[in-house]
């Protein structure tokens, strides 16, 4: 049900797992060898991701989870430009 | 003569759900011209729609009530509808009551309509604000309305009355655009070759008279931080200037018959520009590189063909919100939806004798205006955006293209963020 995504700095931010399936890389690290049972929690660890940048994807992948087929308005996503490029570089590895 | 590209099967492409529509009232028999619907447009705060409807009037239209109208009545507008269940809007302070509709009377042929507001979309550049003559309250929402003789005539929006009066252009006014940075500065582009700049918080000052165009002025467009100005005209002319000296940055050529509009996208790193050569073009206006291309009619028309009548004359673009999605107009009866990495269009929805088309100011409904004066409403195909596209939103708000070949990131990034995909 849930993932625990690891930053380099050792933050834990815990998502559900159908919106971290967002993320084709992380899609495929979870599903790699190794059977778990439902309830417990697979991890994953980045050891290049700062903190920010990884709350950040995850704020994103919630986002995109509620507002995809849904008819709400779609209100927008706040992307800072201080912290744009890094968090590109990063999104483009993540796939998102 | 086929509207795509041969490896698209016509009968895949979504039709778009229609919304509603507003019909032009019944004319005067005796009236045979002046019906056209030249522009739409919506207010930068999406309260209102102004709504050309021909005969010299124009309705302003409160947007949400002219939205519940349509989800309650079908998709029928009456026109002279006296609705009474008007939804509040945030007002600040009771400057203004609830949204009403106006009808004003221009006095002349309506071609072009902008609205102006005193609140920055964005907190771009410094504005020196001092109040003159008409003692602009705190946020005035404007309507400026370009005509036949070359007047342009500056409304308020929320009382319907005439502010000024602005006559110096020779010959029709074809398209008013103002600065989205709150400034009330306002640029018209007229058939008399020339784009004028006026102050509208001096008092509607002419600052600057724009020359180098050798023929009609069809269109003008800001960039999103105000810093550029593109205009588009007769004989292929697609210019940019730049609106700080008043100087022509460049002139992009690859059009072969007249451009007649343009749009910037919401993080001015791209420019969509129409032409009767039956194409739109994606330029990166920081190089004047064609980024891609939108062709209306398959096989390719060959640059004579392209530069006469061909009947798929692309009349309209106009960019969405999201920065990833274009509309078109053309000639042969239909609207397209692009997005910006496919060269065929993701939704059509058909429309006779289209003339203009704009997105609502959340992009959530495209208004086209047609010839006999009607508006009609579509929804415009929503999706979540990547994150990699916000961000490169994020950064192409603030970096022009050369900024962006600098930055230490690989190169497939870099191509990215110049939207070279």
């Amino acid at each position: 049900m849930y993932v625990k995504l690891i930053s380099s700095t050792g933050h834990k931010v815990i998502v559900k797992r159908e919106y971290a399936v967002t993320s084709i890389t992380i899609k495929a690290m979870l599903s790699g060898p190794g059977q778990l049972a439902e309830n417990e929690i697979s991890e994953v660890s980045f050891r290049e991701i700062s903190s920010h940048v990884l709350s950040k994807v995850c704020m994103y992948v919630t986002y995109k989870g509620h507002y995809t087929n849904s008819s709400t308005e779609i209100l927008k996503f706040p992307a800072a430009p201080q912290i744009a490029p890094e968090l590109l570089m990063t999104v483009n590895f993540l796939d998102c | 003569m086929a509207s795509f590209p041969p490896r698209v099967n016509e009968k895949e492409i979504v039709r778009s759900r229609t919304i509603g529509e507003l019909l032009a009232p019944a004319a005067p028999f005796d009236k045979k011209c002046g019906r056209e619907n030249w522009t739409v447009a919506f207010a930068p705060d999406g309260s209102y729609f102004a709504w050309s409807q021909g005969h010299r009037t124009v309705k302003l239209v409160p947007w949400s009530q002219c939205l519940q109208n349509f989800l309650l009545h079908g998709t029928k507008n009456v026109t002279n509808s006296s609705s009474l269940r008007l939804p509040r809007q945030n007002s600040d302070g009771g400057q203004k009551n609830k949204p009403r509709e106006h009808i004003i009377d221009c006095g002349d042929i309506v071609w072009s309509l902008a609205f102006g507001s005193s609140v920055p979309e964005k907190q771009s550049r410094c504005v020196n604000i001092e109040w003159h003559r008409f003692r602009f309250g705190q946020d005035q929402l404007l309507l400026a309305t370009g005509l036949n003789n070359g007047r342009i005539k500056i409304w308020d929006v929320y009382t319907g009355k005439l502010l000024l009066n602005l006559v110096d252009h020779t010959e029709v006014v074809r398209d008013l655009t103002f600065a989205p940075d709150g400034s009330l500065i306002l640029v018209s582009a007229s058939r008399d070759k020339t784009l004028r700049v006026w102050d509208l918080k001096d008092d509607g000052n002419m600052m600057k008279v724009l020359r180098g165009h050798q023929n009609w002025v069809y269109s003008c467009a800001f960039s999103p931080d105000s810093s550029m100005l593109c205009s588009v005209g007769a004989s292929k002319a697609v210019f940019l200037w730049n609106m700080d000296k008043y100087t022509m940055i460049r002139k992009l050529e690859g059009h072969h018959h007249d451009v007649v509009a343009c749009d910037f996208s919401p993080d001015g790193a791209l420019l969509a520009t129409a032409s009767y050569d039956t194409r739109v073009y994606i330029w990166d206006p920081h190089n004047g590189d064609i980024l891609m291309e939108f062709g209306h009619l398959f096989p390719p028309p060959t640059p004579i063909f392209a530069g006469g009548a061909n009947d798929r004359w692309v009349r309209s673009v106009s960019f969405s919100h999201d920065g990833l999605h274009v509309a078109s107009l053309a000639d042969d009866k239909m609207v397209r939806f692009w997005r910006i990495d496919e060269d065929y269009p993701v939704q059509v929805a058909p429309l006779s004798n289209g003339l203009c088309c704009a997105f609502s100011t959340d992009g959530s409904v495209l208004a086209a205006g047609t010839h006999d004066g009607s508006v009609y409403f579509w929804a415009t195909p929503r999706q979540v955006p990547s994150l990699q596209h916000l961000c490169r939103m994020s950064v192409r708000r603030v970096m022009p293209t050369q900024e962006v070949q600098e930055l230490p990131i690989p190169s497939k990034l870099l191509e990215f963020l110049s939207y070279r995909i």
